[in-house]
């Protein structure tokens, strides 16, 4: 019996190790070599760990702009940042081995209703699962639930999304790529149908975005963590700045309180570039593994991939709708605090991923125009789902961050607006 | 053994789905190579001999003077596509 103990307390406790031995069984599954089986096993392993020590770095950088901000500004400023979000859940509320058996679940069931109902989609945008699995753990368990009802409710919701919402953006992606062969995989697709649908309302005849002659020097905003440390750098220095050199000294020590205010930011992107260095170690042989199992249960499924697949039909509108995005967030930042809600910073690497994407869903439907209103609108979306849910994080003991991807946020905001009320009801 | 890196944004999503669809490839052609995905700022550091990635970075990798064959796709889970553009570069190389 010690021996059973040990594994379960100690052993399986630590979900670095779960997420190893589901990346085991699954390469045993796959008939691997042996040799294969453990390097496959032990990256994912390194992965998640590399992911937690990037979430570290994250929060070491906004715990000190929480500060900076609240000095400088009198108010609380909130980044938001899924990957902060995931990672704190991860490390701080101990919910790390929930959110890989939910992530695992949503596999599972996102292989059944593919098979069973006319949704033949199959999510392969394995970081967008993990913020689901992390979105509706976090909610779910706030929500009352736990054990295998928390992990079986995570992967019900977050499997019915998997089929959804490729299911919903298929008509547009369609258009976009001339074939039916792709889907689009990404947890953002509620905010690409409310901009499409603005787009499609105010851009009639507009003409194409691939017209506009956009000038060379914009090609550096396709560099991810380049355009996030450009809005990070400003955003951290002029914080400091309001707040002032009695504060940040205190904070800074030694060192130029301004420039540590410029190193801090530069934490940040490093934080979130460690991240998902991780997340990617940690999906490597989880993905390949579900996608062949997928396949051999659902042969006529269709891949749902991540949203960059869609950026060489139409480049320039990828540009436009991060710009006309990024427009919406910051106007959403200065008007939702009028209205009592928190303030949301600009959310750089949504803006760009979510943004670009869906200026290719306004431009196919709505042209010039329509990304431009279209894109504003989308900015704004995107900021005021996030704020609907400030209040509960804070509660929840998150530091001074937010979801951002609006499907995800959606599955949050429906354990909390629904879910959670019924388990109170039998409480 | 050859090596193949598949690039995008963030190095996580599109790449590694374009790396699948690569490695398919690959195996019905009877080439062996080791297929990874990276983002686009680690990509001028590493040591691949082709790089492959979507049309929409090509001006970013003009600015970097990179010694591997640079391959660009339309369509980056398009088999038919990347064989057409990855089998010369083979030939070249004479991995084929």
């Amino acid at each position: 019996m010690a021996v059973i103990d040990f594994i379960i307390n100690s052993i399986l406790t630590q979900a670095s190790i779960t997420i190893a031995l589901i990346a085991f069984a699954g390469l045993l599954l796959q008939r691997k070599p042996f040799g294969e089986v453990m390097s496959g096993s032990f990256k994912t392993m390194l992965g998640f760990l590399v992911l937690s020590a990037g979430s570290s770095i994250i929060v070491g950088s906004l715990l000190y702009f929480g500060d900076i901000f609240s000095e400088g500004f009198g108010m609380e400023g909130i980044v938001p940042s899924i990957e902060a979000i995931n990672g704190q859940a991860m490390n701080d509320l101990g919910l790390a081995n929930q959110i890989a058996l939910t992530f695992l679940a949503i596999f599972i069931f996102n292989i059944l209703l593919a098979r069973l109902t006319r949704w033949k989609y199959i999510f392969l945008t394995g970081q967008a699962l993990l913020w689901m699995a992390t979105m509706t753990t976090v909610f779910g368990s706030a929500a009352g639930l736990s054990g295998i009802g928390l992990i079986l409710a995570g992967g019900l919701v977050g499997g019915i999304f998997a089929v959804a919402m490729p299911a919903i953006a298929q008509p547009i992606v369609k258009k976009i790529t001339g074939t039916d062969d792709i889907a689009l995989g990404h947890f953002c697709t509620i905010g690409y149908m409310f901009a499409a649908g603005i787009a499609k309302m105010t851009g009639k005849n507009s003409d194409s975005t691939e017209n506009i002659k956009f000038p060379k020097g914009l090609g550096f905003l396709s560099d991810t963590y380049l355009s996030v440390a450009i809005v990070m750098v400003p955003l951290y220095v002029v914080t400091s700045i309001f707040a002032g050199a009695e504060f940040g000294t205190e904070l800074s020590g030694d060192v130029n309180y301004i420039v540590y205010a410029f190193l801090q930011a530069v934490q940040f992107v490093v934080g979130v570039y460690v991240l998902l260095s991780g997340v990617r170690l940690l999906l490597a042989e989880i993905v390949p593994a579900f996608r062949g199992i997928a396949l051999k249960v659902v042969p006529d499924a269709k891949p749902a991939l991540d949203c960059p697949v869609l950026f060489p039909y139409a480049p320039n509108a990828v540009t436009a709708g991060f710009i006309t995005t990024t427009i919406g967030t910051v106007i959403a930042m200065f008007v939702l605090p009028w209205f009592g809600l928190a303030m949301i910073l600009p959310g750089m690497l949504t803006n760009f991923f979510a943004g670009g994407t869906a200026g290719i869903f306004m431009n196919a439907v709505g042209g010039k125009r329509g990304v431009l209103i279209g894109g504003i609108a989308h900015g704004f979306f995107i900021t005021l789902l996030p704020a609907l849910l400030v209040p509960h994080f804070n509660s929840l003991g998150f530091v001074n961050t937010t979801a951002t991807d609006v499907d995800t946020v959606t599955a949050g905001l429906l354990f909390e607006w629904l879910i959670h009320p019924i388990m109170n009801l039998f409480a | 053994m050859l090596q193949i890196l598949v690039v995008c944004g963030a190095g996580l999503g599109s790449s590694f789905a374009c790396q699948m669809s690569v490695e398919s490839v690959l195996q019905d052609i009877g080439v062996k190579a080791s297929v990874d995905h990276s983002d686009i700022s680690s990509a001028a550091g590493t040591r691949a001999d082709i790089i492959i990635s979507g049309k929409n970075f090509e001006s970013q990798f003009q600015r970097y003077d990179l010694p591997m064959d640079l391959i660009f796709l339309d369509r980056l889970v398009d088999k038919k596509e990347i064989e057409e553009k990855l089998v010369p570069v083979l030939k070249a190389k004479g991995a084929l």
